[in-house]
């Protein structure tokens, strides 16, 4: 049945897109910089990170910031690295729940494949880390230096994030549809989440200051995602493989649970919604 | 593509008619039952609509005609038994389906007919014809949100009619539209089955669907009460509904009296060929015609025969054998039969009182008193006039000076 799915969903690849670009357009119309938006919103915060960790905090750097190499990463690089990632995971994470519900004109007045909706959520998400992406790269190669083979990993390691986001979106998206509290639910939790992974901090940081976190840590399937996005991406390492393939395991996972949950309740959208 | 376009086979629909429903966590923990009753709206339907037919559903207002229309386009799931569907479904229940308000007229073009599950290069092929279709190219490239009403509909109507899949099911949303968007509509729909395509049509308009389809169903609570071809389903709806009119009345008014000397034994409505029918369209020649049987009289028998409306009892016209110089046969059996050349009643129920009576009206054989019913459609060649009747008339108009 999932497989049956994944092939309608295929097939609806021309509406999918459509209403990726309907999301991206209604995003920044009426506004004067339009899609510049997306460039400039990373921008600034990035600038501002360095800022605030250069001359307030005066954090320079934390142990894992070392390029193969032993050059340092400024810690506001890092740290934006780590929030690129992120962000398209929870962005595609948290508006999934709105995906089904806000979108029940549609339901009610035309068929197709209804996971068509939490999958556009999510691509036009995978548009916005794009724009990120990108600045994260020009700010890398300005105060890091060129990157290394190991960025080849860099497709497995986001298409990991995605596969996990996709299958969390559809089981939440289905769930949104018939208990409304799991909307503001999501929000509190993605906070907590986003604590929960070595984003703003390092894993050799919680091995030192309490050792005992790190199996928890380790429990949580974006830590190996974005540790091994910083590896491959700005410190010339390797992925942490172990860490990485259990976020793979988990993320196919979720990806059959949320398709399974929402193949059987997908029915009843259209009465519901 | 196969012979069978659609088949349902025993679809059950039930809706579920929630008292409160649950939305949250709270309310779902702390009401003791979730209480609701089950709605079947469609029962144990079963369909096959052959490939390249027009599918017409009519039935009153809650019999299930949208939810069965919203089920062979998958938008439903049944609850019990199974659709199966032959080639690509377009449903056209609503216009505007899939538009966006930021977005632009040709944006909007795009993104609505793939979500009608158009390709994009169907669109781009026919998207020169939907704009001149619509009418308003100066404006393609501006939001639809600041489309007047009659642009965005103008342009919703396009698109909606721009799609060309193998089945199209129509809803009578579609119909809404001012008359010059429905004679396109209709057109279009005529086109559409000329090249063999399958259309189901749910439609309020019983002249639609007698003319425009080729079969039709009539649901009732959510079954199947009569299928067939559209001219015999929408001939049995009618008599149906004029007969509930009408039966309501007989069961107040209908009477019958007299000495039984002679005895009505059929009463019959003809239309100009002869044939009998449950209703008649303004302006077609009408008869009435009545069996009697005489049993022993010795005086000049009379027929009368008197014509109500049903809902308000308003005395129509009567008339009498005898003014019309006419003798009935005065022994065994025999008929008699009243002909109007052009029915000038307007749409509505009628009862008709028939009787047999001798000559000065001071014994009467036998009295029907409005037992008897037909109905009258609007002929769709007249205009829709107001009144009882259609008065054949001519207007003149001039300047201020009136010209003998």
């Amino acid at each position: 049945m999932v497989v049956a799915g994944m092939d309608e969903l295929l097939r609806s690849r021309e509406l999918t897109a459509n209403l990726v670009r309907r999301d991206l357009k209604v995003r920044h119309r009426g506004t004067f910089l339009g899609m510049l938006w997306s460039l400039t919103t990373p921008l600034l915060l990035v600038g501002l990170y360095y800022f605030i960790f250069t001359y307030i905090f005066k954090v320079k750097t934390v142990p894992d910031a070392v390029r193969s190499d032993g050059t340092e990463v400024p810690f506001a690089i890092f740290f934006f690295g780590g929030l690129v990632m992120w962000n398209l995971f929870a962005s595609a994470v948290g508006s999934s729940t709105g995906s089904i519900i806000g979108s029940g004109y549609l339901l009610n007045k035309v068929y197709f494949p209804r996971a068509v909706l939490p999958l556009a959520t999510v691509l036009s998400c995978l548009v916005t880390f794009a724009f990120e992406m990108s600045v994260l790269a020009a700010a890398t190669l300005l105060f890091v230096g060129f990157p290394n083979a190991q960025v080849l990993w860099l497709p497995v390691i986001v298409l990991i994030g995605v596969i996990l986001a996709f299958g969390l979106s559809l089981l939440l998206s289905a769930v949104t549809v018939f208990l409304r509290d799991v909307a503001h639910f999501i929000g509190v939790f993605l906070q907590l989440w986003f604590w929960g992974t070595p984003i703003i901090y390092s894993m050799t940081f919680v091995q030192t200051n309490s050792p005992g976190l790190v199996r928890a840590l380790e429990l949580n399937p974006m830590t190996g995602v974005v540790v091994s996005f910083r590896n491959v991406v700005m410190l010339n390492r390797p992925p942490d493989y172990k860490l990485l393939l259990y976020d793979a395991v988990v993320a196919v996972i979720a990806l059959f649970v949320g398709a399974k949950v929402f193949g059987r309740w997908q029915k009843l959208f259209s009465e519901i919604v | 593509m196969g012979d069978i376009a659609i088949s349902c086979v025993g679809v059950w629909k039930s809706y579920r008619i929630y008292h409160q429903r649950a939305h949250t966590l709270k309310e779902k923990v702390l009401s003791r039952a979730h209480r609701y009753e089950d709605f079947w709206a469609l029962k144990d339907i079963n369909l096959e609509v052959p490939t390249g037919t027009t599918l017409g559903i009519i039935g009153p207002n809650g019999s299930g005609k949208s939810t069965l229309a919203k089920t062979l386009a998958k938008i439903l799931n049944p609850n019990k038994g199974s659709v199966t569907v032959n080639g690509s479904v377009s449903p056209l229940l609503e216009l505007g389906t899939g538009f966006h308000p930021e977005l632009t007229g040709k944006e909007n073009v795009f993104l609505a007919s793939s979500v009608m599950g158009q390709t994009k290069r169907d669109v781009e092929g026919r998207y020169d014809s939907i704009v001149d279709f619509a009418g308003i190219e100066q404006f393609m490239d501006i939001p639809v949100k600041n489309y007047s009403s009659g642009m965005y509909a103008r342009l919703a109507f396009a698109v909606a009619i721009s799609v060309e899949p193998d089945i199209l099911i129509v809803d009578e949303v579609l119909s809404v539209g001012d008359e010059s968007f429905q004679l396109r509509c209709w057109d279009r729909i005529t086109e559409l089955r000329a090249e063999g395509r399958t259309i189901v049509l749910v439609s309020h308009s019983l002249p639609t669907v007698h003319t425009l389809c080729s079969q039709a169903i009539w649901l009732e609570d959510g079954a199947v009460k009569e299928a067939g071809t559209a001219v015999e389903v929408v001939g049995a709806y009618l008599a149906n509904v004029h007969a509930s009119v009408a039966e309501e009345a007989v069961v107040a008014m209908g009477g019958r009296h007299g000495t039984g000397e002679a005895e009505i034994t059929g009463v019959a409505f003809l239309d100009g060929d002869g044939v009998e029918k449950p209703f008649f369209y303004t302006g077609d020649p009408f008869s009435i015609r009545l069996q009697y049987r005489v049993h022993n009289i010795n005086t000049a028998l009379v027929c009368g025969i008197a014509v109500y409306r049903a809902d308000n009892q308003a005395y129509m016209f009567g008339q009498n054998s005898a003014q019309a110089g006419i003798e009935l046969q005065s022994s065994g059996e025999g008929f008699v039969e009243l002909t109007v050349p052009s029915l000038p009643l307007l749409k509505g129920s009628y009862l008709v009182t028939l009787a047999l009576h001798d000559s000065t009206i001071t014994r009467v054989f036998d009295f029907f008193d409005r037992k008897h019913y037909f109905g009258v459609r609007d002929h769709p060649d007249l205009p829709v006039e107001g009144g009882m009747f259609h008065v054949p008339a001519h207007w003149r108009a001039g300047s201020s000076t009136v010209t003998v």
